[in-house]
């Protein structure tokens, strides 16, 4: 389908205004902590980016391809009653961005906001569940914030170029931005597979491009480089298309990569949010 | 307008002329009768939101720093989500705030704040970075609402003629206002906190309809009947 083709590369696209130029992936932090060897290892950059693919970045494909799911089907998914008190460090209803959070902001108010002629409230808890399951994924306080940061301003964005998002999300949300890409997708057409696609092709580019403002590096290289990381994004692709359970959203994490991000948001000298 | 919806005021300009000092002078001068707030867009540091807030002049939870990915340029103009989130936050948490001044981090002549983020924007030029300047032009110094021509009690160090400076800026902007300003001259201070209470007026009246400095350059056409058109799109 053209149509859904176009708009995965207009997601992938750097230029899109959704804020992607305050962002390197963690990657800013990793050189402070030596990654690249003050450019004498440049080639860590790309075993970064791939480490992010077959963790971090593969939950957040995984959690994309779910919420997806969700919205197409219109069935919200069983929450795990079990788990319930323990399962979602930083809910939302629990962690707001800043101490002044607007509650109408959250993603609890999806229930309340959805629309009489929708999918009815029963979707929006489903794709809380699914934001749950995300943020039971991440253990950093500081990576939750900053990917509900990004969910915001692309949520922000689709919200007018896809009026659609407005039935599933509220306005302004700060909503994990898998999710907003998720439903981005069902509303649009994109299948699975171009969804994970976008998820992660985006994260190694945001990784590969923000090598050349962090360290010595020769932006032709660069692109050799994410173009070696191709098999690895299709190789996540074909494992995270085909999910349509919350339960099977794998739990990769990379202890580091929340360890730098803790480090980079006390940071006086930063050049990218996260 | 909605109730927590301020005059958002830019201020650009080239690395080192003034921005967070005209920004510390607005605040100190205006705090007592606006309710004000900042953002600021440091490049590398959060230096200026420091300076503003170790200056006292501002409750330091009304100074937010935006990162700007070493693109100072693109988070005032191509994409300016981050600042425009930053802005309706603090517009909401210190509801209802009269002025919302953002600080582009320094950057060239050509950066301008883009009409979706800003109301009216300020450009600060400095005596030190050469009396030529205003004289080369550019979107900020043509077309912004105000042109501040800065740290003018340096001019005799730096053998620049503040005056002719200032005339050089008045040719280039057809009429619109050029400030020469130092923050040891009492009468220019003055002159400032002025505008912004005049411009803050115009804009909570609905009476300021906000313009786009640039950036679009005189370029050329070629007519119907072949002839060679220049011009430069009115703004």
């Amino acid at each position: 389908m053209g149509t859904a083709e176009l708009v995965a590369l207009m997601l992938a696209d750097g230029r899109l205004p959704t804020g992607g130029h305050t962002q390197s992936a963690g990657l800013e932090p990793a050189v402070r902590a030596g990654l690249g060897a003050d450019g004498k290892q440049l080639h860590e950059v790309q075993t970064y980016a791939r480490d992010r693919l077959r963790t971090v970045t593969r939950v957040d494909a995984a959690v994309a391809v779910v919420a997806r799911h969700v919205i197409l089907t219109g069935r919200p998914p069983e929450p795990p009653p079990s788990r319930v008190d323990w399962s979602a460090p930083g809910s939302p209803s629990r962690e707001p961005w800043s101490p002044n959070h607007n509650p109408n902001s959250r993603l609890d108010a999806t229930a309340e906001q959805a629309k009489p002629g929708g999918l009815g409230s029963g979707l929006g808890s489903g794709l809380e569940v699914v934001e749950r399951a995300w943020a039971a994924r991440v253990s950093s306080q500081v990576v939750r914030e900053a990917v509900r940061r990004q969910g915001r301003l692309l949520l922000r964005l689709a919200g007018r170029v896809w009026p659609g998002v407005g039935e599933y999300l509220p306005p302004d949300g700060e909503i994990a931005r898998p999710i907003v890409l998720g439903v981005v997708a069902a509303v649009t057409g994109l299948s699975a597979e171009q969804l994970a696609r976008v998820v992660a092709y985006d994260d190694a580019q945001t990784v590969v491009s923000a090598s050349l403002k962090l360290l010595p590096v020769d932006p032709a290289e660069a692109a050799t480089w994410l173009a070696a990381l191709h098999d690895d994004i299709e190789k996540l692709v074909a494992d995270v298309a085909p999910l349509t359970d919350v339960d099977k959203i794998p739990a990769n994490a990379a202890p580091l990569i929340d360890i730098h991000a803790q480090n980079h948001v006390t940071e006086r000298m930063r050049l990218f949010h996260a | 307008m909605p109730e927590t919806r301020s005059f958002r005021l830019g201020v650009a300009g080239p690395v080192g002329t003034g921005k967070s000092s005209l920004i510390a002078t607005i605040c100190r001068e205006l705090a007592d009768e606006l309710r004000l707030g900042v953002i600021t867009n440091d490049i590398y540091t959060d230096e200026d939101a420091r300076l503003l807030r170790s200056a006292g002049v501002l409750d330091p939870d009304r100074i937010r720093a935006v990162e700007t990915g070493a693109c100072p340029h693109t988070a005032i103009r191509d994409d300016v989500t981050p600042n425009l989130i930053a802005v309706e936050d603090l517009e909401r948490d210190f509801a209802p705030l009269d002025v919302v001044l953002v600080e582009s981090g320094g950057d060239n002549l050509t950066a301008t704040f883009s009409p979706a983020l800003v109301d009216a924007q300020i450009f600060v030029l400095d005596v030190a970075g050469g009396g030529d300047v205003a004289r080369k032009g550019g979107p900020g110094i043509a077309r912004a609402d105000l042109l501040v021509v800065n740290k003018t009690d340096l001019a005799p160090y730096v053998e620049v003629d503040v005056d002719r400076m200032v005339k050089d800026a008045e040719a280039a902007r057809d009429g619109k206002p050029v400030l020469a300003l130092s923050r040891k001259d009492p009468a220019s201070v003055a002159k400032l906190k002025e505008w912004v209470r005049h411009m803050t007026a115009q804009v909570s009246t609905g009476d300021h309809t906000p313009v786009d400095p640039g950036p679009m350059a005189p370029h050329s056409h070629v007519g119907e009947d072949g002839s060679v058109i220049t011009h430069v799109h009115t703004h």
